[in-house]
């Protein structure tokens, strides 16, 4: 099972899909181009603990955390 | 009844150890913060997870210049940019656009640094460091 987590009030809310299931694939990134025209930022993690940033849905990626965009404080 | 006792003693006992290890891990802090800093802890490095343990603040390095910058537990004001001896030069305050709890702050923080250097100091605002609570 992949995971996109976004960052929100509530801590974060999760959206679980099989990368198998051609329907739940299409909805993944269906929420993830949704996000990115809201201004988010997506972020996955390699193997080694770096996080990258990538615009394009990739759903071979096990976990894709969402960030929104950066105002100054 | 008397047969499902022990079951009862031991799912309590299971609760009361799960209560503690959390009040252990995160005091008093309420469940979105926990929800925040669980998922902080997970997406930092080993190194900066044992700093972030130790002194409540981990330090990150920007993608672009390769400045040292350490992220304190907040969620404003929190982000400072070291020296070549890691004493805090200037502080660089940006946040997420949202109202988020301090772990997903942190976390925000530590990838927009780690990947997008140039673009979170576009906007971040500048402050003066306060010495006396910097470690």
């Amino acid at each position: 099972m992949a995971t996109q987590i976004i960052m929100d009030h509530s801590g974060d809310s999760r959206h679980q899909f099989n990368p198998d299931d051609a329907a739940a694939l299409l909805e993944a990134e269906q929420r993830f181009n949704a996000l990115m025209r809201d201004g988010y930022i997506a972020a996955v993690r390699s193997p080694s603990g770096d996080s990258t940033v990538t615009r394009k849905f990739d759903p071979k990626a096990e976990e894709t955390l969402f960030v929104p965009r950066f105002v100054g404080g | 009844m008397s047969g499902q006792l022990p079951r009862y003693r031991a799912e309590a006992a299971r609760r009361v150890l799960a209560a503690w290890r959390r009040f252990r891990e995160f005091g008093f802090r309420s469940d979105r913060e926990v929800r925040g800093l669980t998922l902080l802890k997970a997406w930092l490095s080993s190194e900066q997870l044992a700093q972030y343990r130790l002194h409540r603040h981990f330090d990150v390095t920007g993608c672009h210049s390769g400045k040292r910058y350490r992220i304190r537990y907040g969620v404003s004001m929190n982000v400072y940019e070291l020296d070549s001896l890691g004493r805090p030069l200037v502080g660089r305050c940006f946040v997420p656009r949202d109202n988020l709890v301090a772990g997903d702050v942190m976390l925000a923080q530590k990838i927009g640094l780690e990947t997008n250097e140039r673009g979170v100091l576009l906007v971040a605002k500048t402050f003066s460091p306060r010495w006396r609570t910097i470690q």
